[in-house]
């Protein structure tokens, strides 16, 4: 039967055409949707049918119908509009501009954190958070940094009160990280840190680290390396290279400062590096048997790497802008370049 | 710590440029931060770390040179000649506070003649950027820059009663330090005092009414170890600090203070004359030499390669530690006076590796294979940021740590005030924020100063409240954007939707007029629980445009986002539709109108869309119609159009009893 519907299309698709005027176009509406059109004639042909077949039938027929009905409608609305010789007083310009909707942005220390986010995840690394507001313990004594101690300059810090601070490096999650959960550990953490700092193009009382943690059995420097290498390969490109210093952290042992020849330079020398060739962007190293034992971890059993780096740095290098405070004054003209 | 190359180049070998020179130090890690020429020298600028007091001498870098690159070093000369009387003849010295004062050793010179230093001296200190004054207090800048020892010179004639005494301070006295500032003193400071009164605030700075002047004959010169802490604490609570306490406080070397005495001495009789009284004051708590333990398979086990024996033996001998033992696997040896800093065989294994070359270890990738999964906060974080700069909303990033205006202590979600800073710079930023708005609401007042009329921005950041013992830190994501009240409103409820939160909202009359327009804010409610405000921005604010205003408890919505999705068939049937328009009372909210509709409980009742609400003509004074959209659908059949209209009639005598509404012809 659904042969017989095929055909009743081909044969309406030869017909249309020759339709020319509207009043052709009407005929052939009346020849097929008529009371005694085509379509009408095959609902005829339902009652005759096996029972089972009724239902599908008609549901096709119907189908057809409402193909038909388009295809007749169509070509009514086609031959009108034709019909009537218009006079062409304005020309489309296809050349006028889109309306273009709004883009919106991601702070571009968003998007930097994402990134590093990113990269870190494929190595394997969880995303962890950690309170701002802090106990002095967690972001100085486990952290091997005693009271009175001369590092201590090193990191002057708001205080609410004697023994609770705003926190001044995202580090104090690895405590908080390690004092609930057992090796191996693989976190990164990014957060808001504070120091009082006088604000100017560098300094900002208020600024974004990102902390990474890893501890496990047999880690060592050479993997700290290895792992600080690939995301720096990642992150800043295939052809920068990494340097080395070593320096002193009071919760890392050997502690090391990592430079990454100059993008802008090139590693010749330029204002961005000051004219070193080298641009210092983590500090990270072994981390202290003293902060394991903070955490009551077996330091003879488990070593581990920390690092950590300044996110307002970052971006600053990666796009060359050279004033900190653009990213607090959230001006439009500035985000919409990100 | 600025040190003279020439100057340098007397203690260690080195045929090394200033450049190439401060290349290798900073690859041991000692930073040359600058090199500037000063006549025929250079003055080489290093940062040195708190750990490494011993470099804030010359000599300590020249054994760092000789460590690094190698080259004989050379130490000055301090032989002194002559021997006059003895020196408890003109002094009296006791140390109260031996825990404090581990090591007081003192020596008086006589008959000197106080005078300008010669010109090689004042040459060296102006070199690295200290002012010459005369030869008895430059011999004693001179040889701490060269040791890293202070040392103080008292004139011996103006201590009372001839006594030194090492002791607290006593309460009610105060000082009148070198540099002019007088203070008030604690007693748990630590003074030097003679027979009357303190003459110097130990190792801090010495006294003005003592100190060494153009008439001064004899003079008493100190050389002592002050406890760390203590000059630390002192030199913080006066404000006070100086070159001197800043060696203290990171720690002097305790075998070096006889020498640093005997060569300033020595130099102090070369350039200023005198006799050099004999026997030197010496009381002093003994050091214990430190003994360490380093293993072979320990240091490669951290490090993550094979260091020699040999190679590390040359190491820690270059470094002057003396090795006790060499068997195998371990290397037993003594650490240097002069290195405070190591103490554990950790701080070995940095010393190795140090002088081996950080750069010289492997790079390696040797830590197994591990998958990472989003967290959920991330998740949400991502999904709502993408969906907002999606309509073109900008994410903008403002201080936690805002001023106490009126308009900065909005607190929406708690009673108690926000928590202040106890240290702030400014008054300007002094208290942790308790509401985002404040900040944004700024920040569209900077882009207006700015020439952008049009914002639409969101942060996504923490506010403060109080809590126990730390605060409670909320997430929050506020919006302001320049639409108007439904815009931003719809935004908010399809936000939600993309959340997979189904949870109905409430919005409840709120009043906050900081924020909010009069009469055009909610309190949003989502399952009895309060999960933000919303409403037009006041007017009061002064935009040029209308705006609105949300913070919402991100929190909650993190707790209730659901991403977990399972396929629902598609319906079979087709969906009728019923548009209707009823009259009611302004006070009517529509609300009211959804929940009457929707208490009748129909079943095949799906959707109940608002589209229009119109107040005109034909539409009495005080009244309002709204217009809306029934869809009716059944799972298992067609609907028939009788049975609908069944339903339908149900409704509107439901809307007409309860809300007597009064209905608009479509």
């Amino acid at each position: 039967m659904s042969d017989k519907l095929e055909e009743v299309k081909r044969n309406l698709q030869d017909e249309t055409k020759t339709i020319i005027t509207r009043k052709d176009a009407e005929q052939l509406k009346i020849k097929y949707l008529g009371r005694k059109g085509i379509v009408n004639d095959l609902m005829k042909l339902i009652p005759a049918l096996p029972t089972e077949k009724r239902a599908a039938f008609g549901q096709q027929v119907n189908f057809l119908k409402i193909e038909i009905t388009d295809i007749i409608e169509e070509f009514i609305k086609r031959v009108s509009s034709e019909a009537i010789p218009k006079v062409k007083t304005e020309i489309f310009d296809i050349t006028l501009p889109g309306k273009r909707p709004l883009i919106g942005k991601k702070h571009p220390l968003t998007q930097t954190i994402d990134d590093i986010k990113e990269v870190f995840a494929r190595l394997g690394f969880d995303v962890v958070y950690g309170p701002e507001v802090e106990l002095e313990y967690y972001n100085f004594e486990a952290l091997n940094i005693p009271s009175d101690h001369p590092s201590r300059t090193d990191f002057d810090t708001f205080y609410i009160r004697d023994d609770v601070l705003l926190r001044s490096q995202t580090s104090t999650v690895q405590i908080r990280i390690m004092e609930r959960q057992k090796p191996p550990i693989r976190i990164i953490a990014p957060g808001r840190v504070y120091r009082p700092d006088t604000v100017d193009a560098r300094h900002s009382f208020m600024f974004h680290q990102v902390e990474g943690l890893l501890v496990d059995e047999g880690v060592s420097f050479a993997d700290l390396k290895g792992v600080l290498n690939q995301f720096i390969k990642t992150y800043f490109g295939q052809n920068i290279q990494m340097r080395l210093r070593p320096s002193f952290f009071p919760f890392t042992e050997p502690s090391a400062e990592v430079d990454i020849s100059c993008s802008i330079c090139g590693g010749k020398g330029c204002s961005v590096c000051s004219y070193s060739g080298w641009v210092e962007i983590l500090g990270a190293g072994m981390v202290d048997p003293n902060v394991f034992k903070a955490v009551h971890y077996d330091a003879e059993k488990y070593t581990g790497f920390a690092f950590g780096m300044g996110v307002e740095r970052i971006t600053m290098l990666k796009y060359g802008i050279s004033d900190i405070r653009l990213f607090y004054e959230n001006d439009m003209r500035f985000l919409s370049q990100f | 710590m600025k040190i003279s190359y020439n100057w340098l180049k007397e203690y260690v070998d080195i045929c090394l440029s200033p450049q190439e020179l401060a290349d290798r130090l900073t690859n041991v890690g000692l930073v040359v931060a600058d090199i500037q020429p000063v006549e025929d020298d250079f003055c080489l600028d290093i940062e040195v770390t708190s750990n490494r007091p011993d470099c804030l001498g010359i000599i300590g870098v020249a054994r760092e040179v000789a460590a690094a690159v190698g080259g004989s070093l050379h130490f000055p000369e301090t032989n002194v000649v002559s021997a006059h009387a003895d020196i408890f003849k003109f002094i009296n010295v006791s140390v109260e506070e031996p825990i404090l004062c581990p090591r007081y050793t003192a020596k008086v010179v006589r008959h000197i003649t106080v005078a300008p230093s010669p010109e090689w001296m004042q040459k060296r200190l102006t070199c690295i950027g200290l002012r010459p004054v005369n030869n008895i207090v430059d011999v004693t800048n001179y040889v701490m820059m060269e040791t890293g020892q202070p040392l103080h010179a008292f004139d011996l004639d103006r201590l009372a009663e001839q006594k030194i005494i090492v002791r607290k301070a006593r309460i009610g006295e105060e000082i009148v330090a070198i540099n002019g500032a007088r203070r008030a003193l604690f007693h748990d400071m630590l003074v030097i005092a003679d027979g009357r009164r303190p003459v110097a605030i130990a190792g801090v700075m010495g006294g003005a009414e003592t100190e060494v002047s153009n008439s001064t004959r004899n003079i008493f010169l100190e050389c002592a170890e002050f406890e760390q802490r203590q000059v630390r604490r002192t030199s913080r609570a006066l404000g006070i600090s100086s070159d001197s306490s800043y060696r203290f406080e990171r720690g002097i070397d305790p075998e070096g203070i006889d020498h640093a005495s005997q060569r300033a001495v020595w130099l102090i009789n070369d350039c200023a004359g005198g006799e050099i009284s004999g026997g030197t004051i010496n009381i002093s708590e003994r050091h214990e030499t430190r003994k360490i333990t380093l293993r072979m398979e320990r240091l490669h086990k951290v490090l993550g390669v094979e260091i020699k024996r040999d190679v590390a033996i040359d190491i820690l001998k270059k470094l002057q530690c003396n090795i006790l033992n060499n068997v195998d696997k371990f290397i037993d040896l003594e650490v240097p006076s002069f290195r405070g800093d190591i103490s554990r065989e950790i701080d070995l294994i940095e010393e190795v590796a140090r002088i081996y070359g950080y750069n010289n270890i492997p790079t390696k990738t040797s830590i197994d294979v591990r998958g990472s999964t989003k967290n959920k906060v991330e998740i949400v974080e991502d999904t709502i940021r993408q969906f907002l700069i999606g309509l073109g909303f900008y994410e903008v990033k403002t201080f936690s740590i805002v001023d106490t205006s009126p308009l900065q202590s909005v607190n929406l979600w708690s009673d108690k005030g926000g928590i202040d800073i106890a240290n702030p710079l400014r008054q300007e930023e002094s208290r942790l924020r308790t509401s985002l708005l404040p900040s944004l609401i700024n920040t569209k007042r900077y882009n207006m100063h700015h020439g952008t009329e049009q914002i639409k921005i969101f942060e996504i950041a923490k506010v403060y409240l109080a809590g126990n013992k730390l605060p409670h830190e909320k997430n929050c994501l506020s919006i302001l954007a320049d639409t108007d009240y439904l815009t931003l409103k719809g935004i908010f409820e399809s936000s939600l939707v993309n959340l997979g939160i189904l949870s109905e909202c409430e919005w409840i009359t709120f009043s906050e007029p900081r924020l909010f327009r009069d009469e055009r804010a909610a309190r949003i409610q989502m399952d009895g629980m309060t999960v933000g405000y919303f409403g037009e921005a006041s007017q009061e604010l002064g935009f040029k445009t209308l705006s609105c205003l949300l913070e919402v408890d991100l929190d909650v919505l993190i707790e209730k986002s659901n991403f977990i999705k399972k396929y629902q068939n598609l319906p079979q049937y087709p969906t009728v539709y019923r548009d209707l328009a009823v009259i009611v009372n302004e006070e009517t909210p529509w609300s009211s109108i959804e929940k009457c509709i929707t208490d009748t409980k129909i079943a095949f009742l799906k959707e109940v869309n608002f589209f229009d609400v119109y107040r005109g003509k034909q539409i009495p004074a005080g009244k309002k119609s709204i217009a809306f959209n029934l869809c009716f659908q059944s799972p298992d059949r067609t609907l028939r159009s009788e049975e609908v209209d069944i339903e339908l009639q149900a409704i509107v005598d439901s809307l007409q009893r309860i809300l007597n509404v009064e209905l608009r012809k479509t």
